[in-house]
């Protein structure tokens, strides 16, 4: 007999022909290469978007960008367009941004503030915890009033700000997704601010990019290309990538690392050979800052987080954790996304320091930056070499990406965590070990 | 009224900037600049105060500067090679503030070729505020602001001279 259809399910006859007719991820990604026609394939993407993003945790917005009750702002997941809203209780609510009588875009501006949201069609208004508030003509209706709310988030779940949903409410609590290591990555950002806290309300820059969506979190954090791509910046500038990443592994003694569940560092702090660097000040010039995060973490913890400065990490799918920027990385099509990036500013700080955090994110990211304007580059030329490449390739040994650089020496700790030189390709790998958990994972029926 | 001679100047001194900055002749454009140049593409549009803003691009001179000689080193893969672009300026209005300081609005089209990857045609419509400057009696740039129309659906590639 034929299952009922549940919201985001498949038949399970269908799930069947799926295994037959499907792609076979486990053939495709492999420990030490992977196919290329993953990066273009539009069965490939649309099976991404349900499975990644609609089944899975992904990172929506930081509650600094929602301040006020009625605050929203919009949010491209995957296929899927969501509010993220603050409600009059205060608490966080995602929602679909779909009308639930026929579908209409509800918000088309990026950002607002309201006590409600309403249709421009047939003016249903919905409050902001997406129930159903009032409906013209309501006499023609005889269906409860709650089975005409908005869909909302299955789950939503945040940290020090950063806002996490599950769409579907199948993916475990979001403890088991971030891992030990998530958190320590955000409490390493959000320790660096004198109170404790950031603020994300700066506005995003949206980066247009021919590429596919899994060129970024590899490309954000490759410790392999920072010398080649980026030699322009490193000619021009006097820059920390230097000594962190430009001269390979002869010169920094930074880290490639692979927490598992596709969480992934460049860890420069090995590296670093002043305090500071990572600002490219020194601490005369921002002796204030100093002094109001020694008196919160002590002199001696203020003192070394300034050596160690911020991460450089990819939370998986689409998360980055960008030294000072953050950034959201926005799949559109099999070969279309957004690079979408803020600056973090921190609380508690002088005015020209938080310009400063600003000044140093225009430099690095963006379409106009000096850095990641040259991995956009670089994207498009990867995703305009693979385009002809295609799934069935495989077998034939044709249409394969190499990843295996640093395989010999990586090394695993006791808790998992992969670890190895900057240039390996422990990040790469450990992205696309965390894919192919998700890709072929059995799901709820 | 502006006296018909400084329209013609400004608009003499608008159309060479662009084709400097069209044909990537960087010494000569950088050359336009006044110590004190500041460029700025907000995310938006042209309002507040920029220091204060996440911009697109907001050099001052020193790195405007950085930006030329990254261009230059031949390794500026998202302008390797440059790309072939011809801009068209119109509307453009002057005012004289008195004191050899000028201020002028005009809007262009940018037509660019992405020769450094795709080869697609792009079109960048914009409007575009100058200050100049008459510095021992030539004209000079100290400020270049640039308001896409695209602003706010975010950017391809704006790594060429705006």
């Amino acid at each position: 007999m034929r299952k009922a259809l549940k919201p985001w399910g498949l038949f399970s006859e269908e799930r069947i022909m799926f295994r037959f007719m499907g792609i076979d991820y486990v053939q495709l990604v492999q420990g030490d290469r992977i196919h290329a026609s993953l990066l273009h394939d539009p069965d490939a993407f649309a099976e991404e978007m349900d499975r990644i993003f609609i089944r899975g945790w992904v990172f929506v917005g930081h509650e600094s960008e929602i301040k006020l009750q009625g605050d929203w702002v919009t949010r491209q997941l995957g296929n899927e367009s969501v509010i993220m809203v603050r409600e009059h209780d205060d608490s966080v609510n995602v929602l679909a941004n779909r009308c639930a009588h026929r579908g209409t875009t509800l918000c088309w501006e990026h950002q607002g503030n309201s006590s409600f949201f309403q249709c421009t069609y047939h003016n249903w208004r919905f409050g902001l915890d997406g129930a159903v508030r009032a409906i013209p003509f309501p006499d023609g209706y005889t269906n409860p009033k709650e089975q005409l709310g908005l869909d909302r988030a299955g789950q939503i779940d945040s940290y020090r700000g950063f806002v996490f949903v599950n769409l579907d409410g199948s993916a475990g609590p979001l403890d088991e997704h971030l891992g030990a290591a998530g958190y320590d990555l955000i409490d390493r950002l959000c320790d660096l601010s004198p109170t404790g806290r950031i603020d994300l309300s700066k506005g995003w820059i949206a980066h247009r990019v021919q590429s596919n969506w899994k060129l970024w979190p590899e490309s954000d954090s490759d410790g392999y290309h920072v010398g080649f791509v980026h030699a322009s910046m490193s000619a021009a500038t006097d820059t920390y990538y230097d000594e962190v990443a430009v001269g390979g592994d002869a010169v920094s003694s930074s880290r490639a690392v692979d927490y598992g569940n596709g969480h992934i560092e460049l860890d420069f702090r090995p590296s670093y050979k002043s305090e500071l660097s990572w600002l490219g000040v020194t601490r005369d010039k921002v002796q204030g800052y100093y002094e109001a995060l020694a008196t919160r973490v002590g002199v001696e913890s203020a003192e070394k987080m300034l050596w160690e400065g911020p991460p450089h990490a990819f939370l998986f799918p689409n998360l980055f954790l960008g030294e000072l920027v953050i950034a959201i990385v926005e799949p559109l099509g099999p070969g279309e996304m957004i690079h979408r990036h803020t600056s973090v500013q921190f609380e508690g700080v002088e005015k020209d320091f938080n310009q400063r955090l600003l000044r140093q994110t225009e430099a690095a990211v963006g379409p106009a930056s000096f850095i990641t304007s040259d991995d956009a580059i670089t994207a498009e030329r990867i995703q305009l070499g693979i385009s002809g490449t295609h799934r069935s390739w495989a077998q034939e040994n044709r249409g394969w990406i190499d990843l295996s650089r640093g395989l010999h020496r990586e090394e695993v700790d006791e808790t998992g965590t992969r670890l190895s030189d900057a240039s390996d390709e422990t990040t790469n790998r450990g992205f696309w070990r965390r894919y192919l958990e998700v890709m072929t994972r059995s799901v709820p029926m | 009224m502006i006296a018909g001679d400084l329209h013609a100047e400004v608009e003499a001194f608008l159309y060479r900037e662009a084709r400097l900055a069209d044909e990537f002749q960087l010494d000569e454009w950088e050359a336009l600049l006044t110590d004190d140049f500041h460029y700025w593409v907000p995310a938006g549009r042209i309002v507040g105060e920029p220091a204060e803003q996440l911009s697109y691009l907001n050099d001052n001179r020193t790195r405007v500067a950085t930006r030329i000689r990254q261009l230059k080193t031949g390794k500026r893969l998202s302008q390797l090679p440059f790309s072939p672009m011809r801009r068209i300026i119109s509307n453009i209005e002057v005012s004289d503030l008195g004191d050899d300081e000028i201020s002028t609005k005009a809007n262009f089209v940018i037509y660019e070729i992405a020769a450094q990857s795709t080869g697609e045609l792009r079109v960048w419509p914009g409007h575009a505020q100058y200050r100049l400057r008459r510095v021992d009696g030539t004209l000079q740039m100290s400020a270049k602001w640039v308001e896409l129309v695209t602003a706010e659906i975010g950017q391809r590639n704006l790594t060429f001279l705006i």
